[in-house]
């Protein structure tokens, strides 16, 4: 009856490994933290930082639902943040995640929609929010930067 | 291995309906119209404490824009405060652990060991599938009577290809 129970116990500990141990959660390779550069000076001239890796760090305040691929980082500057993204089943960002302190090294990536896109997108945004949206108020098109990590650590969890 | 499968293969069908990963609750708080305090986290914190009556410690806030602040719970909670609607939303997300588990098995999230592991149990079930057609002789052999499930199994998939 024993061994049963401890082998009960070592199975379940194998199999949700989060639960035993909370520490910080690593993705990728290790993060290079001699290279921090803040969330705000890589916003203000994004182009800048295409060409080289970045790291950011931040607390995590949003984390995709579904299959964890990817995180927003906030901003040391109010109401400003950074997502980092990875093909679906690179990494698993949990949503315990949220909250909590994360350094990202990668790099940094440029999307330009197109008109049609972008009032699509705002349109999608609107609906989110429950607000009135008018395409024709859209009138430029939408360019947002992420950042493609090749190594992420989640702090404490 | 064909329930870790089979399980996460209907999780997974309908993700779009159900969150396999994680059971999300909302609870709607709405508060009486109110000065909140803008220039003070720490104020605003104890405002927003004051309608929910639930012991719960900060992990982090943020203002996700003017009219909205966050805060993160160490309980894998969250409240998101709406300014001007003096609304709170008090999000609870409970992970489902064992669907967590097989759902990253299914989706190839783990060790590439898994998927030489799950490409050799799909080899065998192929053989499985292929074998079955010529070891059973006689009446119960698959090329007689029974021959219209096997037309069934080529059947079903093209008819939803083609359809």
């Amino acid at each position: 009856m024993y061994y049963k129970s401890m082998l009960v116990a070592a199975l379940l500990l194998l199999s949700f490994p989060d639960l035993a141990f909370a520490k910080n959660l690593n993705f990728g390779t290790e993060v290079d933290l001699k290279q921090v550069t803040k969330i705000s000076t890589i916003l203000e001239q994004p182009d800048k930082y295409l060409s080289s890796p970045v790291t950011i760090k931040g607390t995590v305040v949003g984390v995709c639902k579904k299959r964890g691929c990817w995180m927003t980082i906030a901003s040391d500057k109010r109401f400003e943040n950074l997502r980092i993204k990875v093909r679906d089943g690179d990494m698993v960002f949990p949503m315990s995640a949220k909250g909590s302190q994360a350094i990202a090294t990668g790099k940094l990536n440029k999307i330009e929609f197109d008109l049609e896109r972008t009032k699509q997108i705002k349109a999608q945004q609107a609906i989110a929010k429950n607000e009135v949206f008018d395409p024709a108020s859209v009138t430029e098109p939408l360019v947002i930067y992420q950042l493609v990590p090749t190594g992420v650590s989640i702090l404490d969890q | 291995m064909v329930l870790v499968f089979a399980v996460s293969g209907i999780a997974v069908n309908h993700k779009d309906d159900w969150n396999p990963n994680y059971q999300v609750t909302h609870k709607l708080i709405q508060a009486p119209v109110t000065k909140w305090h803008e220039t003070s986290d720490e104020i605003l914190l104890s405002q927003i404490f004051n309608y929910i009556d639930e012991g719960l410690e900060v992990k982090a806030t943020y203002w996700a824009s003017p009219t909205q602040f966050k805060v993160f719970l160490k309980n894998d909670g969250n409240i998101t405060l709406n300014l001007d609607n003096h609304q709170l939303i008090l999000e609870h997300i409970e992970a489902r652990p064992v669907f967590q588990a097989i759902n990253r098995l299914h989706l190839n999230e783990t060790h590439r060991a898994w998927i030489v592991f799950s490409d050799l149990f799909a080899g065998l079930l192929i053989f499985l599938a292929i074998s079955a057609l010529f070891m059973v002789k006689g009446k119960y052999s698959p090329w007689g009577r029974r021959a219209i499930l096997v037309a069934f199994g080529f059947i079903i998939p093209l008819g939803f290809i083609y359809w």
